[in-house]
């Protein structure tokens, strides 16, 4: 009796034995997740000790305005940084629609992401880390590479506040199908604005609700400016401190003139306003013969198997031909605590083999281009020729106030697209935006 | 077949009630079972209630809780556009002069009012447009009229609501493709503009918000709680609803909640076998737990009783071993505790057992040895007699009367000792004997001897050993007296339960060595005499124990005196020893 109870005895104990092996086979677990938190801590004093002085992870936050397809591609390339180097972690930070509000908001308040995307260097350059010691130092990034007209783009007062990561210019895209029903000879480089209207009218068949050429209802003035540029007109003088006599200046609203005169002898056609069909879907659709713009409806034409060719855009008779370029830029806020890892992840950005997986926009570095034999492909061969006649700095690099400004711009350019006097309408806007001038 | 089958069924379920394990199993069990049963019924009980409440309440928290975030953001549409509505009706602005702009100031007019919308945009207004009469609009350059004008609920509000109008999530099919949010859904909100004269009178306000968050809490809620969720309009029409085969039924588990913006109400609903799923769960744990405790239970009381039982099992085992005479089992000792007490007793009580068989076997074996001695002796009687009666016969005819005297004294001393039917004799027939046995020798020897006999008269009817006197006397004769020449003194005295005897000679005596071993068995007989002692000793132990028998005094050349204490026994009527 007494030795079962001590065996029954060992039995509870033997099973509560279980339980508590059960018990602290969690907290071993525990323990040794602790370890592990331990070890890791371990190995990365261990990599201190051993590399020396800053080698504790690094997070350098990057934002940027893409969204979907762009956005993948910039998460691809933090990734490949953070594989090359394992004690920067990147995070991306996508603002969207947001971006220009929220770098506001995180320049003000000290707390800016590291890297950032950039275009509007006149607003931010205050914020923004100078590159040109960074530049000069470092041989790997090597400058000569990039295009000189889009370097022009990141300078203010000649300091470098950004690298560009990819960019456009803008060029004429032609259906061919059109031309060739219509036995027109295809658009090429050296044509003008005359040759324009000719092919145009002869494009036009308004019975099919065909049109030569689109013109946008709402303008872009920004794009608008390489038209002005290349007849010999500007928005604003090149100190950037006059428009008047610039902006209603006799060669820029002459330049007007011409786009709202292919709505008035009704070669052209208004698109993209209210209730009304985008450009680019219009000229795919066959209804236009030619539509001015950048790269990006590029591959939508290409995916709808659209037979159609691009074109540098047309010249002012013996005027030489001006471009204007779209630019995206990236640049490193002054206020990072982590210069030097940002300026490895900004080299990672615009090295070769990011930009060679960039497919939004064109490739900024000139050995890449080449590489991809895109500066010889007939379809992209425009846009780099308008890249050597970009050479001209646009108005919002030359006046921190552009922005006001442009929006009167915009006024005047939608009324004259309207059927409104060129020569009025600048003048009025000339007038609203004087008071947005430092004299 | 069957019947036989019956008949081990029957006994395989009879017999265990007869067992101690059986017994004790039961006890054991229900020890155990009776507090658990109770426990996890009471645990069931009370976890099951306590989680339908804490889940009824956690449903309907949960419902209100998406009733407070969609009110919030349905919220937020009504007041940008009430703020737009204030903002038009201000008459010291006059927002919009002319309905198409077409001059510079009437596109900057409408340039802010876009403007104005864009800036009212957080970014869960995917849309705000202010759309006129004759289908122009103000707000993001990305909207189809004609297509807008083709949904329902754009005809329904044009038709008859004069009020705000709340749209149910559809798919923006309207806006231009390409544009942002293009197809995807979103709710809606219509605010009509009223009291304004030119190019707004009779516009409406259009808010639309992605749905994706509305979406988002229902799917949250959907997952949350399992149940199908339903958002209903003010007239009852699904706005949306759980895409999932559910039926409705009566006794489904409602949680519903009414929006505050716009009298929808949000309706979570489900199964009551879903909502008591959870105690099913409960139930089945608290099942499984207690059969594995009952079963815990029964293996211990199993493993216990056996145990306890088996040992005692065990003992019984003996116990029948040793009941078929199988003396040599014993039991294993391997505790101090009662059973093992027990079976210490039991292993004593066998050893006393088996030593007293073989004490009995010992003396059966004795007994055995005697009689086979007195098969050894035996002569066929009728044989003997006959023959002695016709050697009497013919020393008669001869007128030989000496040895006819002898003859019939021998024969009637041979009577005695060749009568094997009775072991016990009178005092009086035993003492007769002897005086053939005298007669017999004084024919022998002549008239030399004296015999003196004092009996007490108490004494002659009770019982003696057969021939016990008669070898005693043949001893005196043949080793005490010379020639038989002496004198025998024969007293015999009578206590109340005992005889005393005693027989003296004035013979040669024996030497003290002898006489040590005279009535020792072992000793070799090399005489006669000896033997005829200890047969006579022997006899009265056998009748009465071992603490009877003879006892012998003698002095060489003095003669000897032998004395003999029995029980005091009297024949009775029948015969037989009393």
């Amino acid at each position: 009796m007494k030795k079962s109870v001590i065996v029954l005895t060992s039995m509870l104990l033997l099973s509560m034995l279980a339980l508590s092996a059960c018990g602290s086979s969690g907290s071993g677990n525990s323990g040794n997740n602790g370890g592990n938190a331990a070890a890791g801590k371990d190995n990365g004093s261990e990599q201190q000790t051993a590399g020396g002085s800053s080698q504790e992870p690094v997070t350098i936050r990057f934002a940027t305005w893409d969204t979907g397809q762009s956005l993948q591609f910039e998460q691809e390339v933090a990734k490949q940084f953070e594989q090359k180097h394992p004690n920067i972690k990147v995070q991306v930070e996508p603002y969207g629609d947001g971006f220009d509000q929220k770098m506001s908001a995180g320049f003000g308040a000290g707390d800016p992401p590291d890297v950032m995307y950039m275009y509007n260097f006149p607003t931010y350059k205050e914020s923004l880390e100078p590159l040109d010691s960074y530049i000069e130092k470092d041989a790997d990034l090597n400058i000569d590479d990039f295009y000189p007209g889009l370097l022009n783009y990141d300078r203010i007062d000649g300091v470098t506040y950004g690298l560009p990561v990819g960019f456009t210019t803008r060029v004429v895209y032609y259906n061919k199908k059109l031309f060739d029903e219509a036995g027109v000879a295809y658009p090429q480089d050296g044509w003008t604005w005359d040759d324009l209207k000719q092919m145009a009218v002869k494009l036009t068949d308004k019975s099919k609700k065909q049109y030569g050429i689109g013109m946008r209802a709402s303008v872009d003035v920004y794009g608008l400016q390489g038209t002005v540029w290349s007849n010999g007109g500007s928005y604003v003088s090149d100190d950037g401190k006059q428009i008047d006599g610039y902006m209603n200046g006799k060669e820029t609203v002459e330049a007007l003139e011409t786009q709202s005169n292919a709505i008035k002898d009704g070669y052209g056609v208004l698109v993209g306003g209210k209730n009304q069909q985008s450009g680019d879907d219009i000229f795919k659709a066959g209804k236009i013969a030619m539509w001015e713009t950048g790269l990006w409806p590029l591959q939508g034409f290409k995916d709808a198997n659209m037979d159609f060719g691009t074109v540098v855009t047309p010249a002012f008779g013996d005027k030489p031909l001006k471009g204007v370029i779209n630019e995206s830029a990236i640049s490193i806020a002054k206020d990072s605590k982590h210069k030097e890892e940002a300026w490895e992840f900004l080299k990672f950005f615009v090295s070769p083999e990011s930009i060679k997986i960039r497919t939004a926009d064109l490739p900024v570095r000139s050995s890449t281009a080449k590489e991809m034999n895109l500066s010889e492909d007939p379809l992209y061969k425009p846009f780099y020729t308008m890249l050597d006649r970009s050479t001209n700095i646009p108005a919002f690099l030359l006046n921190p106030k552009w922005d006001q400004i442009d929006s009167n711009l915009a006024t005047a350019v939608e009324a004259i697209m309207l059927g409104n006097d060129a020569q009025d309408a600048m003048d009025q806007a000339v007038k609203d935006s004087e008071k947005y001038l430092n004299h | 077949m069957k019947g036989l089958l019956h008949e081990w069924l029957r006994r395989r379920l009879q017999t265990p009630y007869r067992s101690l394990r059986f017994k004790l199993m039961t006890f054991f069990l229900l020890v155990a079972i009776i507090p658990l049963l109770s426990l996890g019924v009471l645990s069931y009980r009370s976890s099951s209630s306590l989680t339908h409440n804490q889940f009824g309440k956690y449903g309907q928290y949960a419902v209100t809780q998406v009733q407070n975030q969609v009110d919030a953001q349905l919220n937020q549409m009504k007041i940008t556009a009430e703020s737009i509505y204030s903002y038009l009706l201000d008459p010291t602005k006059s927002v919009i002069t002319e309905e198409v702009p077409r001059t510079y100031r009437q596109i900057q007019e409408k340039n802010d009012f876009e403007d104005f919308l864009k800036a009212l945009k957080s970014d869960d207004y995917t849309r705000i447009y202010v759309i006129t009469q004759s289908g122009y609009y103000y707000g993001d350059n990305d909207l189809y009229m004609s297509m807008l004008e083709q949904e329902s609920w754009w005809k329904d509000f044009s038709s008859s609501h004069t009020d705000e109008y709340w749209i149910g999530m559809h798919p923006a099919i309207y806006y231009k493709e390409g544009s942002k949010n293009a197809g995807e859904d979103v709710i809606g909100l219509i605010l009509p503009i009223r009291n304004q004269q030119g190019p707004l009178e009779n516009a409406r306000i259009l808010i639309e918000m992605k749905a994706d968050k509305i979406y988002n809490l229902f799917h949250l809620l959907e997952r949350d709680t399992n149940a199908h969720v339903a958002l209903r309009g003010n007239s009852n029409q699904s706005i949306y609803k759980t895409n999932d085969h559910f039926i409705p039924h009566a006794d489904d588990v409602i949680w519903t909640s009414l929006l505050k913006t716009n009298d929808w109400t949000i309706e979570a609903r489900l199964s009551y076998q879903q909502f008591y799923r959870s105690t099913a769960v409960i139930r089945s744990y608290t099942v499984i737990g207690l059969a594995g405790a009952m079963l815990l239970a029964m293996l211990l009381a199993y493993w216990l009783s056996s145990r306890l039982t088996g040992r005692i099992k065990h003992l019984k085992n003996l116990m029948l071993k040793a009941g078929t005479g199988q003396l040599e089992a014993r039991f294993t000792i391997d505790s101090d505790d009662e059973l093992g007490v027990l079976g210490r007793s039991f292993n004593n009580m066998l050893e006393q057992i088996q030593s007293l068989f073989d004490e009995v076997a010992r003396t059966e074996k004795l007994k055995k040895e005697a009689e086979l001695r007195a098969m050894h002796y035996q002569i066929n009687p009728h044989l003997l007699f006959n023959t002695l009666n016709s050697i009497q016969w013919k020393a008669r005819l001869q007128g030989n009367e000496e040895i006819r005297q002898m003859l019939y004294h021998l024969t009637v001393v041979l009577e005695g000792n060749l009568d094997l039917s009775q072991e016990l004799v009178t005092v009086e027939q035993e003492l007769k004997r002897i005086d053939h046995f005298l007669s017999i020798q004084r024919i022998r020897f002549g008239e030399v001897f004296d015999y003196e006999r004092d009996i007490d008269e108490r004494a002659i009817h009770c019982l003696i050993p057969r021939m016990s006197l008669q070898p005693l006397f043949e001893n005196i004769f043949f080793h005490g007296f010379e020639d038989g020449a002496g004198r025998i003194v024969l007293r015999l005295k009578a206590e109340n339960d005992y005889l005393q005897m005693i027989l003296e000679d004035d013979g040669r005596g024996i030497d003290e060595a002898r006489l040590r071993t005279l009535l020792q068995a072992e000793t070799p007989k090399t005489t006669r005499g000896g033997l005829g002692l200890y047969n006579v000793d022997q006899k009265f132990k056998l009748h009465f124990g071992p603490g009877f028998g003879l006892r012998i005094e003698s002095t060489k050349g003095k003669g000897t005196t032998i004395t003999f204490v029995w029980p005091r026994r009297e024949e009775t009527e029948d015969g037989r020893a009393n």
